[in-house]
């Protein structure tokens, strides 16, 4: 899978089941709950399901669902102070009342895990092959070479270059997406006959996250293993499942195969759920659709079924007991836990019979064309470098890494501009620098018709600050925890100098604006829902009126069903306002949502940019090529059937130096060409320009 | 016209809020006062304290009444703590010794923490060569044992205006310790995008430092300034044992147990009573600043004693 | 890594030597070696005393940036670090002073090592039960009790106990010159003094960073391939949480260098302690300056120590 050129891998066929073979992982009735200052948490409450050898489980939910607890629990790896019961069968044998040295012969062997976050978990002072190691030395006996053979074998059936020098490297020598893999290898090194894993890409890159789950396939392939993919991505599942369990509030709340779950959901917070996920293969004119209210806490769960409160279909039987998960169509396999279910199912309702569709407000701007927009924000050939030291006392130079190397773009007003990549591409960086308002390494930048070079006193650069602000994007973050809503709202006003009794009025006006009520505002932040806090962010931007808002990923640390309201309101707010937005994004669904459009950017340079719509239906970069067709589309039969371009390799260290096309390295057109055109590719840096009459501008000397 | 937009003043707000907001300062009394140890810390404390203050006042004797006919006396019902060598009633030099050592022990413990926070978010604030060079200049005064270069400071000033000369020495030289964590601590708040929010506003620094990274280090403050009673405390005693700090004929628990230490066989309730008094006031407090650190903040790293 | 170490090790000796710098600035402003004459009776002329002041270099009434160079010339070139306001060597009575109070504080620091992080270990594994309570609470008995307080403590204790038994089993005065057993029999009661002071820094300390690695996510990746929980601790979060424990070496040295002025004065050993209060009682400018900077050289070492040992279990300051 490394030195080999990119594969074009077709997903048209599906697992076969298993026929008469045993269930690999059974579980029934399973309940988990721990202890805490506030009372007891009941993290699972029910958690029932089936997988068969060499099928696989996606468990969707989204915080607070229960779906780690319940793969810990499956582990016995949950703390001493939780409570465990139920039944967990593995092949046949009850897991749950093992003690911990039972366990211990299970876990490695018949059961493996895969965790989140490669980083901490692999542990920093020992090396891959000793880690790799004691995994086989668990559970066989084998001579020291036997060990590294097999090792070296595991890392190359996940896809690590040179594997039997890597064995000696340290976790912190290789890059995220070489840790997850040693993951992998240590999941399958014993041939186990279940794989859990615990949302294994969420922490990765896109095109990585796509190397990642084929590794993922192959080592399923490769053992024949039941696989259990636990993740709040439904485009993910979408790709490898084929059955599918949606978790709410730790209970499961349908289950069924993956076609039945995406086409034919039954219960509503399903159909919610996959109405508010925004597609990146559907455009802007679909609007995502919220689901009201928030998850509920799970101390004090009032009777009846959790989702009632925010469900449109909910009755008052809903809320007398919970819905026990059972099918309500002619299949058996899909299973639904609503009262209404048989209802629903009979007059064949989707989520918009169910679901309120809100809408659009209209623009002031859409009428005028984009040529006749007022520049908001000019970029031209922006520079960003950063001196490499080496440690001691004087800091010696010894390198420096290019984060952003001449970057141009403009936004106009009443426009949205994605700047999208992976990370190390420099996106984050640009937006600093627009916000740092000081003169740049290199390159202008231009805000307001103001050059940023020009501004000369702290006045000046007051005024372009009440017309620019910034949302982050952690809310919980970004928002003085010491503060109340009042205070944080007010801050930037009496900063710029307004006096009290304006300031409690505007404070007032933006509080509806954002669509929270305005008696709240002594509260603190941590007294709100994560997407209630990010609106407080955005009233907070808002305060000033400013004409360019710039967002710094404002809705990648929400959930799904919160997620989608954040972003309706800042649609709505800009039909509104006016407003220009700036947008830093590494999810591509959200962006194709709400932008107008697109900037790429590769290793500190725009490698595409134009329109969003052209951008995503034709792409001409390479690049762009392969980051669209990695991100997972949430519909079986589109994601298993697309055209999947995998990248080899890893973008390269930052403050390396590549000589002409700093792509080249990765780049699937460039192993279909010949000597002659790619010594072009190795010569020159392609700058960017526009091909034909399109609008959309790519950096590439032989674009599609 | 008057704005639909116009909020009502706080106390309305918080009316119609309906917030059942329980003032931090209730969750934090309350999860004190589930830790034992920390509340019998408190309360040996607040004994003490009451002592030092009201013991003058109570005692039968003057701290240089000398009574030459009860020469290094064992405890009776005329002396209730007996006696020193010069006929001074130890009750009342215990009291006095307590009061002084309590009174330098909390002047310079807030004095250090003022200094310490002042200093160590300024440094972790500005980023660059300020901030190296700071933090240089902290690990270089931290080479030489602090307690050597108070030392050298007291005694040159011995004799002088003792108590204020030397809670001031304790000062200067003692906030080179915290400054380095509160800075560690600092910086991880820096890093915060609220900070980073509030300089992209256009929120002048110094206010910055103000608004945002002082309030947010409350918590560690207050720790800081329980314990650092009992470094002050014990710097003190130190001093004086040497006979570097305070010297007679003003008194401290050090001067006592220095005097204390010659007639350790002979006299050992000189010895006793005044160590048994220091170590109960740096028991107390430590119990105290770790409950304090529990109640505060249960999620530190360092929460997690027995 | 020879380079890493290398350029700490000439950052601690600038540092060392602003420290001393300092040192000699603080002493010079504070110490005054002229009022020893003034206060004899009868005094001396003046003239004389300034002769005799001079001879040391410590006569007020040169500019104290002067002398400064005068001392660090000295220093510098010649190792020399001049002479006591009474005439006598520093360098003579310093340097066998010092070797004893260097290998009273090393055999202590080893001790409060070894002991601190077993029972911070042991406590870490048991956490809050029985052995981890007790464990603490003696702890924190030893962590509030002053130096000085608990070496009189067992002074009276080792006395009683002598005086119990009948026969001069531990010694309370200086260090013995009858041979190796009589040196320990001295040496026992200082050296159980600085341990107690010290160890308890470590048990804490190691103790929190035990629990905060036995909960770490490799850990529990460990776990998941089928480590028994202890073998995953001792293998995996032991030698990880060793690393800031060594980090935090410094600050126990710190306090048993501090601690051995105390011990030295209570029983009687003739250390470089001893000789700093005493040079601070006789205003001896030149010696205390020396003593200090001896203080800060150990803190160095130790320093130095602690940065060898974290590169060495540390992969990623070695490997990069």
């Amino acid at each position: 899978m490394s030195g080999a050129p990119p594969e074009r891998v077709d997903r048209a066929e599906r697992y076969e089941p298993g026929g008469a073979r045993d269930t690999a992982l059974h579980v029934r009735d399973l309940h988990v709950t721990f202890a805490s200052e506030a009372g007891p948490v009941r993290a699972v409450r029910g958690g029932a399901f089936d997988v068969k050898p060499g099928r696989t489980l996606g468990i969707v939910g989204e915080s607070g669902s229960g779906k780690s607890a319940t793969a810990l629990a499956i582990m016995g790896l949950l703390p001493g102070t939780a409570a465990v019961s139920g039944s967990v069968r593995l092949g046949g044998r009850e897991l749950l009342g093992l003690d911990d040295r039972a366990m211990c012969a299970v876990r490695g062997r018949n059961l493996a895990m895969i965790f989140q976050d490669p980083l901490s978990a692999l542990t920093p002072v020992l090396s891959i092959g000793e880690q790799l190691a004691e995994g086989l030395d668990v559970h066989q006996s084998l001579t020291r070479a036997a060990v590294r053979a097999r090792s070296t074998e595991l890392l190359d059936l996940v896809g690590i270059p040179d594997p039997a020098e890597r064995l000696v490297s340290y976790p912190h020598q290789l890059s995220g997406g070489m840790r997850q893999r040693v993951m992998i290898a240590i999941a399958i090194a014993n041939r186990p006959d279940v794989i859990i894993a615990d949302e294994p890409t969420t922490a990765l890159d896109v095109t990585i996250q796509a190397q990642v789950l084929e590794v993922l396939r192959a080592a399923q392939r490769e053992t024949g293993a039941a696989v259990v993919i636990i993740t709040h991505d439904l485009g993910i599942v979408a790709g490898l499942a084929d059955d599918v369990l949606v978790m709410y509030a730790g209970r499961p709340i349908e289950l069924g195969g993956a076609d039945d779950i995406f086409y034919r959901p039954t219960m509503p917070y399903t159909m919610g759920l996959l109405a508010a996920v925004p597609r990146p293969d559907l455009d802007r004119s679909r609007r995502l659709v919220p689901i009201e209210g928030n998850p509920p806490s799970l101390v004090a769960l009032p009777p009846g079924c959790p989702f009632a409160p925010r469900c449109p279909l909910a009755q008052d039987r809903c809320r007398e007991a919970e819905p026990p998960l059972v099918a309500h169509a002619a299949s058996d396999g899909h299973r639904a836990a609503c009262v209404r279910g048989a209802e629903i199912e009979s007059r064949d309702l989707s989520w918009s019979d169910v679901f309120p569709v809100p809408a659009a407000p209209p623009s002031k701007l859409a009428s005028v064309p984009r040529e006749q927009r007022k520049v908001v924000l000019g970029v031209e050939n922006l520079r960003r470098h950063f001196a490499l030291t080496g440690g001691g006392l004087l800091r010696r130079r010894v390198g420096t890494v290019k984060a952003v190397d001449g970057v141009t773009f403009d936004l106009r007003e009443g426009e949205t501009l994605a700047l999208v990549g992976e990370s190390g591409c420099g996106k984050t960086t640009t937006l600093l620098e627009i916000m740092r308002l000081a003169p740049p390494d290199g390159g202008r930048i231009t805000i307001l018709g103001h050059d940023v070079q020009a501004l000369a006193s702290g006045a000046a650069r007051m005024g372009i600050r009440s017309e620019l602000q910034i949302v982050f994007q952690d809310p919980l973050a970004s928002l003085d925890p010491r503060l109340p809503v009042y205070d944080i709202l007010a801050e930037p006003l009496i900063t710029h100098g307004w006096r009290a009794a304006p300031v409690n009025e505007r404070i007032g006006e933006l509080m509806r604006l954002v669509g929270l009520d305005p008696d709240h505002v002594d509260r603190f932040p941590e007294q709100f829902s994560g997407g209630q806090r990010q609106r407080v962010a955005i009233a907070r931007a808002l305060a000033l009126e400013p004409k360019l808002i710039v967002l710094d990923e404002p809705v990648s640390s929400l959930d799904v069903s919160i997620q989608a309201g954040v972003i309706n309101l800042l649609e709505d707010l800009q039909a509104k306002l006016g407003l220009s937005y700036l947008f830093v994004a590494h999810n591509l669904s959200v962006v194709r949502h709400i932008a107008d459009r697109i900037a790429v950017m590769y290793l500190g340079r725009i490698v595409e940019l134009g329109d969003v719509e052209r951008v995503f239906t034709r792409p001409s970069h390479p690049y762009t090529r392969a980051l669209l067709s990695a991100v997972p589309i949430p519909d079986p039969k589109l994601e298993r059937g697309k055209a999947r371009i995998l990248l080899s390799g890893e973008q390269p260290r930052a403050g390396a130096t590549i000589g002409g096309c700093r792509f080249r390295t990765r780049c699937p057109t460039y192993e279909t060409l010949a000597d002659a055109e790619r010594a072009r590719c190795d010569r020159d840096e392609p700058e960017l320009s526009r091909r034909g009459v399109t609008d959309v501008a790519s950096a590439c000397h032989y674009p599609s | 016209m008057v704005s639909t937009n116009l909020l009502p003043d706080a106390a309305e707000r918080a009316r119609r809020a309906g917030v059942q907001r329980v003032p931090k300062g209730t969750l934090v009394a309350r999860r004190f006062a589930r830790n034992k140890p920390a509340v019998a810390g408190l309360v040996i404390f607040a004994l003490l304290a009451l002592l030092a203050l009201v013991g003058p006042f109570v005692a039968r004797w003057g701290y240089d009444d000398l009574d030459f006919g009860a020469l290094k006396q064992r405890p009776s019902a005329a002396h209730w703590l007996g006696t020193d060598i010069v006929g001074a009633d130890m009750f009342a030099l215990c009291v006095r010794g307590l009061g002084r050592s309590l009174l330098i022990g909390v002047i310079a413990s807030l004095g250090i923490t003022v200094i310490a926070a002042f200093v160590g978010t300024a440094i972790a604030y500005f980023e660059g060569w300020r901030e190296r060079v700071g933090m240089w200049i902290v690990d270089m005064l931290l080479v030489i044992p602090t307690f050597f270069l108070l030392a050298i400071m007291v005694k040159g000033a011995a004799g002088t205006s003792g108590w204020l000369w030397l809670t001031a020495a304790l000062t200067i030289f003692g906030w080179v310790g915290y400054a380095r964590i509160l800075r560690s601590i600092a910086l991880s708040l820096r890093e915060r995008e609220y900070i980073a929010a509030a300089r992209f506003m256009g929120v002048p620094s110094l206010t910055i430092l103000r608004r945002h990274m002082i309030p947010n280090l409350g918590s560690i403050l207050i720790i800081q300034t329980v314990l650092g009673v009992v470094y002050a405390v014990q710097a003190e005693t130190g001093l004086s044992f040497l006979g570097f700090g305070i010297t007679p004929p003003d008194t401290s628990l050090g001067v006592l147990i220095r005097a204390g230490s010659s007639t350790l066989l002979t006299a050992p309730w000189m010895f006793l009573e005044p160590a048994a008094l220091l170590l109960g006031l740096s028991l107390s407090m430590t119990m105290v600043g770790d409950g304090l650190r529990d109640a505060l903040d249960p999620s530190s790293a360092s929460a997690g004693r027995a | 890594m020879l380079s890493f170490i290398g350029r700490r090790l000439l950052n601690y000796l600038v540092m060392l030597f602003a420290a001393t710098t300092l040192a000699y600035f603080l002493a010079s402003s504070f110490l005054n070696p002229r009022s020893n004459y003034v206060q004899m009776r009868p005094p001396p002329p003046e003239a004389s005393i300034d002769a005799s002041l001079d001879f040391a270099n410590v006569n007020d009434k040169m500019p104290v940036v002067a002398r400064y160079g005068r001392w660090l010339e000295q220093v510098a070139l010649h190792w020399n670090w001049g002479v006591s306001p009474q005439g006598e060597s520093v360098n003579g009575a310093v340097a066998h002073r010092a070797l004893v109070s260097v290998k009273l504080v090393t055999l202590a620091t080893v001790l409060a090592v070894l002991l601190g992080v077993s029972i911070g270990v042991a406590a870490a594994i048991r956490q809050y039960r029985l052995f981890d309570r007790v464990s603490n609470a003696i702890s924190v008995f030893f962590l509030v009790s002053p130096t000085f307080v608990l070496a009189l403590l067992l002074v009276l204790g080792g006395i009683r106990f002598n005086e119990a038994i009948g026969a001069r089993w531990f010694f309370v005065t200086g260090l013995g010159d009858a041979g190796f057993l009589d040196y320990l029999r001295h040496i026992a009661l200082p050296t159980v003094t600085l341990t107690l002071v010290g160890y308890v820094g470590y048990h804490l300390t190691q103790r929190t960073y035990l629990l905060d690695t036995m909960n770490a996510d490799y850990v529990r990746t460990a776990r998941a391939k089928g480590v028994p929980k202890n073998v995953a601790i001792r293998r995996h979060a032991l030698r990880t949480s060793l690393i800031p424990t060594a980090i935090g070496v410094v600050w126990s040295l710190t306090s048993v260098i501090t601690g051995s002025v105390f011990v030295e004065t209570i029983f009687a050993i003739d250390g470089a302690g001893k000789y700093f209060v005493d040079a601070l009682t006789k205003n001896d400018i030149n010696g205390s300056v020396a003593i200090a900077a001896l203080g800060g050289c150990a803190t160095c070492a130790g320093l130095l120590l602690a940065d060898i040992v974290v590169a060495l279990l540390d992969p990623r300051i070695r490997v990069s």
